[in-house]
């Protein structure tokens, strides 16, 4: 029975070629926009560490004496973070701060990079899985003798020493001397979140959250002393001496990422912050005990509203595109179905059922629909391509996966079944008589 | 005298025809609401930044150790005057469409009991304001005894020069010039109002208004190195700059050229606009897709009718209507059912316009969209109507008596 | 009223050279009713299309009420057909996206007729057909009988000089294609001209005067005495 049913409509779109190419570009043009904007938002709102940010915390506490009482800042100072970093309250932890450094090697004359650094502690990499081709982390002891040892991204290690390992080479790093000690392998959280911050002060253009991975690793307290002077305040609660050290000022630039496995460990370090927060209240150092905060990572991108707002906007618009040609095909399959009217009429007359009628049409509409969904997948890879073409941060990121392969589809399929619904309906409700009349 | 006939069938055919209308109230949101962001974009690439841009360019350079500073800044500047080409160098803390300079809130009184927003601070040595081509429109110009070394981020005490709109928002309605304000942990005194200075990243900052900044005169020095202010002859730029990088890099052999920011500020001021462009372009994308999805709609449906009607149509030319009222016929249709959709459609975009508002900080659809989108789809259904409806016109009275 | 004079019409097509009329001539005089009849395919409604300015002919000269119509352009005859010319289709043609009322408005306001004038006309041609009673009703909810009598209503409103019906009793039965007759009768009466393509010689034989054509030649004709002989089937 479904067989004939996808006989006599296969026949019936073949009848109007026209027509029905009209329809199947509607719909293919509407689900490629809506498939390219949906991919890139996909890719771009996703999860950067999948199994794992569900137990990674932001904590954040209000250091500003100045504050009104509003939310803390993003980061923390100096103090602050090596106290909560020292207590070593949660399963792991990683203090993270960032800033540029002047990167050369003893071993050839190229003139000298400035490079993106991250200063960390050594539970980085574990705690954010992340993957090594050579070499590996250093240790804990190294974060506490500030021992002058560096992990590089994969990418400096093709520029600098042509992808071979290079683990034990030397890099010079600003104006001292630091052994690599590991290579990373390919690593591309979308988005790069141990840097996000100040979403909210960006006005939605928030593409720089989906810059590659910073090309430098070291020690925290090693790199301080390594690049003094180059670190850059996030802000400040007044104006710093240039000069001092930041370590001093009255500034936050440093972030404190820890991992906490449970919902028990969660709220133990949520009193302790408390608890830190109250004391340090209490010495006078701070105003607002009250204004902490412990978000988890998905949390801190939400937060942050990390999806930049051009992408929200394309991605609305192309949805609104798709509902215009979505009402573009039910027109037509309405014109369609009720040209045929007269043909309805007769088979209803020879003995098909209301159901076997409306059955007939929704198949029309799916024939319709995947043809549509294979032009709309050919137009989604080539506007993933466009977007690939576009000078933003993420355009590398633009690739089509399996889940959205099969999105594709089912969206074409449940465009054209909605957009068929109707009309079928209105096809196979009209009498009998008043069909027959009319042929 | 059509009319009513056409509204007799119309009702006829509420479905169909509530269809298109939908479809065009729903182009008619989107277009109206796309037409006015690509006007909001191309009006933000269209900011005057207030500086000679055609005749600027930057070069930067970092890695130098700040204690060497005054030297370094010596060279590099004596280096780039001496490329040929280059009528002027000084020392700057940044230039508009640059990577972000100095920026801080500030107060009308030195407790910061008004806020007075968040500003930007460009620092220039006593070529800088020249060499810009900053526009002043009252006050004066710094003298040489106000360029003073930089102690924190800006020199203390300084004297500035305010723009325009900073200075109407600061102080609605009066005279600027003398008047204080305090950021930086220092004070600065009003001694002169430019017609425009924007800030480094116009649309992206916290500055509310893109002229939210301020000059401020200082002396180069550990504080404010390493960003120079090129002046040329525009047709001379590409050269200038290609040889100016080379020289600063001889000169410095340890610093770090930026790549990034070392261009003429014309360049800085396309790569800066890039993702606006790509927007415009995108927008622009989804309104011609719109109309062509929409006009192909009103071709399809208006065939089909006229292919349906084809005795009607026969019969009525019988009855004798010309030719012209055939065609006529099927204008009017069109346009009652476009002008519903419109009508729809307004409120729509309305509506669209107050989640966009919500959602991507855009300001509110002024009401002289909604007429101009109106007249676009009238026309455009109009010539999407014309195929079919002369098609229409073409079919003679015979085909009346022939049964289909 | 009505002169054609060595009239024909050829109909081409790829393969064939269809002479639907050849010389064909008839004359007729303004007041009177004249039925056409003919086998199937003789070309009745092919002269009656062309009577009634739909068509246009291949050679010899047509003059309606003392007018050439032989070289007016589609505008001047479509005013012609909308102001002098009733129609009564085989297949009624009413427009099934109006009421009746509408379907014998449509061309009275190709007509420009003023408001007042066309209502009186719709309500006195409904009334004499039956009908006023489903004005607002749409044809699709009218009997085939009714349709007819519908479509003779929207020919009467328009007074006009000439009416043409073709087979308009075609799909009645006897009693009722009588009462059609009689009110194209009592039309006539009333001034029209009628020309009235039927197949049924009891129709026929009411009219004052009826022609009967074969192979697109008129071969009978009691008005000029015109008898031809019938020619052998099939050598067409
Ligand atoms: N548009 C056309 N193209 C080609 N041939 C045509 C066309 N219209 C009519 N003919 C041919 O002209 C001849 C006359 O047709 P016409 O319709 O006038 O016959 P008729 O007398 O009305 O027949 P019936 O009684 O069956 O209605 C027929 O042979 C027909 O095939
Ligand atoms: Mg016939």
């Amino acid at each position: 029975m479904f067989a004939y049913y996808v006989k006599v409509a296969l026949h019936n779109t073949q009848r109007n070629k026209v027509l029905a190419a009209l329809m199947v570009l509607a719909i293919a043009v509407g689900i490629g926009a809506s498939m390219t904007t949906l991919t890139v938002m996909h890719l771009l709102s996703g999860d950067p560490l999948p199994g794992r940010s569900q137990h990674i915390y932001y904590p954040q506490i209000d250091v500003n004496p100045q504050s009104k009482g509003r939310e803390p800042l993003d980061m923390l100072d100096y103090r602050t973070a090596m106290d909560l970093w020292s207590s070593d309250k949660a399963d792991q932890q990683a203090l993270v701060a960032n800033s540029m450094v002047k990167v050369r090697t003893p071993y050839s004359t190229r003139p000298a990079l400035m490079l993106p650094m991250v200063s960390t502690t050594s539970d980085f990499f574990s705690m954010f899985d992340v993957p090594f081709r050579y070499g590996q982390a250093w240790s804990k002891s190294d974060d506490a003798s500030r021992t002058r040892v560096a992990v590089i991204s994969s990418r400096l290690n093709d520029k600098l020493f042509g992808g071979r390992n290079s683990v034990g080479k030397t890099l010079r790093l600003a104006d001292s001397d630091v052994r690599i000690i590991g290579v990373l392998d390919a690593w591309r959280p979308s988005p790069l979140f141990y840097k996000v911050r100040g979403g909210r002060f960006t006005d939605g253009d928030t593409s720089a959250f989906y810059k590659k991975t910073d090309d430098v690793f070291m020690p925290f307290a090693a790199s301080l002393e390594v690049n003094a002077g180059n670190f850059q305040a996030f802000t400040c609660w007044s104006a710093p001496d240039p000069n001092e050290d930041l370590r001093n000022a009255p500034c936050v630039w440093v972030a404190l990422w820890a991992r906490l496995n449970s919902a028990a460990k969660v709220n133990a370090y949520r009193s302790y912050l408390q608890n830190y927060a109250d004391q340090q209240k209490a010495a006078g150092r701070i105003k607002y005990a009250d204004d902490i905060r412990l978000r988890s990572l998905m949390q801190w991108l939400d937060f942050n509203r990390v999806v930049p707002s051009n992408v929200k906007l394309q991605t609305a618009l192309a949805f609104s595109f798709l509902l215009i040609c979505l009402t573009n095909v039910v027109g037509l399959l309405l014109a369609k179905f009720l040209r045929h009217s007269g043909e309805i009429g007769l088979r209803r007359a020879l003995g098909a059922t209301r159901t076997a009628v409306f059955f007939q049409c929704l198949i029309e509409s799916a024939i319709i629909g995947l043809l549509g969904g294979l032009g709309g997948l050919l137009l989604t890879l080539f506007g993933l391509y466009l977007v690939r073409l576009q000078p933003v941060a993420y355009a590398d990121l633009a690739h089509m996966d399996v889940s959205m392969f099969l999105v594709t589809f089912a969206l074409a399929l449940a465009t054209s079944l909605l957009a068929g619904a109707l009309p079928a309906l209105r096809a196979s409700l009209t009498p009998t008589a008043l069909q027959l009349k009319l042929l | 005298m059509q009319i009513r006939f056409v509204l007799a069938a119309l009702r006829k055919h509420r479905l169909a025809t509530f269809l298109i209308a939908l479809q065009i109230s729903l182009a008619c949101a989107v277009l109206c609401n796309a037409c006015f962001l690509i006007v909001q974009q191309v009006h933000a690439m269209r900011i005057d930044s207030g500086v000679d841009e055609a005749r600027l360019g930057t070069v930067k350079l970092s890695g130098f150790d700040p204690k060497s500073a005054n030297d370094f800044n010596a060279r590099v500047v004596d280096a780039l005057r001496h490329v040929d080409g280059v009528q002027s160098v000084s020392v700057i803390s940044g230039v508009p469409f640059g990577e972000p300079g100095v920026r801080a809130g500030i107060g009308l009184d030195p407790d910061y009991k008004q806020f007075g927003g968040v500003i930007d601070f460009y620092l220039g040595d006593d070529h800088a304001a020249h060499d810009f081509g900053l526009h002043l429109i009252s006050g004066r110009m710094p003298s040489p005894d106000d360029y003073m070394p930089v102690t924190k981020f800006v020199p203390s005490n300084a004297p500035v020069l305010i723009t325009r709109t900073l200075a109407e928002h600061l102080w609605p309605g009066q005279n600027p010039l003398g008047k204080q304000f305090w950021g930086l942990d220092t004070q600065f005194r009003v001694i002169g109002v430019l017609d425009h200075l924007s800030v480094s990243q116009p649309g992206g900052s916290e500055a509310k208004d893109p002229d939210w900044s301020v000059f401020v005169p200082a002396i180069a020095g550990p504080n404010l190195a390493g960003k120079y202010l090129i002046r040329a002859q525009p047709n001379d730029m590409p050269r200038v700059m290609r040889e100016a990088r080379e020289a600063a890099l001889k000169a410095a052999p340890d610093a770090v050229l930026d790549t990034d920011q070392s261009h003429s500020l014309s360049r800085l001021r396309h790569s800066y606009f890039e993702s606006a462009r790509v927007m415009v372009k995108l927008l622009a994308g989804v309104v011609v897709a719109l109309l062509g999805t929409t006009a192909l709609g009103i071709v399809g449906l208006a065939s089909f009718w006229v292919t349906q009607r084809r005795k009607q149509i026969g019969t009525r030319r019988a009855l004798g209507a010309t030719r012209g009222d055939i065609l006529r016929y099927f204008q009017i249709e069109n346009f009652i059912i476009v002008s519903f959709g419109i009508l729809l459609g307004m409120l729509l975009a309305y509506g669209l316009s107050l989640e966009l508002m919500r959602s991507y900080e855009v300001p509110r659809l002024p009401f002289g969209y909604m007429p101009i989108g109106a007249a676009a789809l009238w026309i455009l259904g109009q010539l999407a109507v014309l195929v079919p409806a002369l098609r229409a016109s073409a079919i003679t009275p015979v085909e009346a008596i022939r049964t289909l | 009223m009505l002169e054609m004079r060595d009239m024909s019409k050829i109909f081409r097509t790829e393969q064939v050279e269809t002479h639907a009329l050849r010389s064909f001539d008839l004359h007729v005089r303004e007041g009177e009713f004249v039925t056409v009849t003919g086998p199937s395919g003789s070309g009745k409604t092919t002269f009656l299309n062309i009577a009634g300015l739909l068509d246009t002919f291949s050679t010899g000269a047509y003059v309606l009420d003392g007018q050439d119509v032989s070289d007016l352009d589609d505008y001047a005859r479509s005013k012609l057909r909308n102001r002098k010319i009733g129609f009564i289709f085989q297949g009624f043609n009413l427009l099934p996206d109006l009421n009746l009322f509408d379907n014998l408005d449509v061309p009275l306001c190709y007509r420009r007729l003023k408001r007042a004038e066309r209502h009186q006309r719709i309500n006195d041609a409904l009334a004499r057909v039956g009908l006023a009673s489903r004005m607002k009703h749409y044809p699709s909810q009218l009997s085939g009988g009714q349709q007819q009598r519908a479509a003779i209503a929207r020919a009467l409103a328009g007074h006009p000089r000439l009416l043409l019906a073709d087979e308009p009793t075609g799909n009645l039965d006897s009693q009722m294609a009588l009462e059609v007759m009689d009110l194209l009768q009592d039309i006539n009466r009333a001034g029209s001209t009628i020309v009235m393509v039927t197949h049924d010689p009891n129709l026929a034989s009411r009219a004052q005067r009826n022609v009967h054509i074969v192979d697109g030649r008129v071969a009978e004709d009691p008005a000029d005495g015109t008898i031809r002989p019938r020619p052998v089937e099939g050598t067409a």
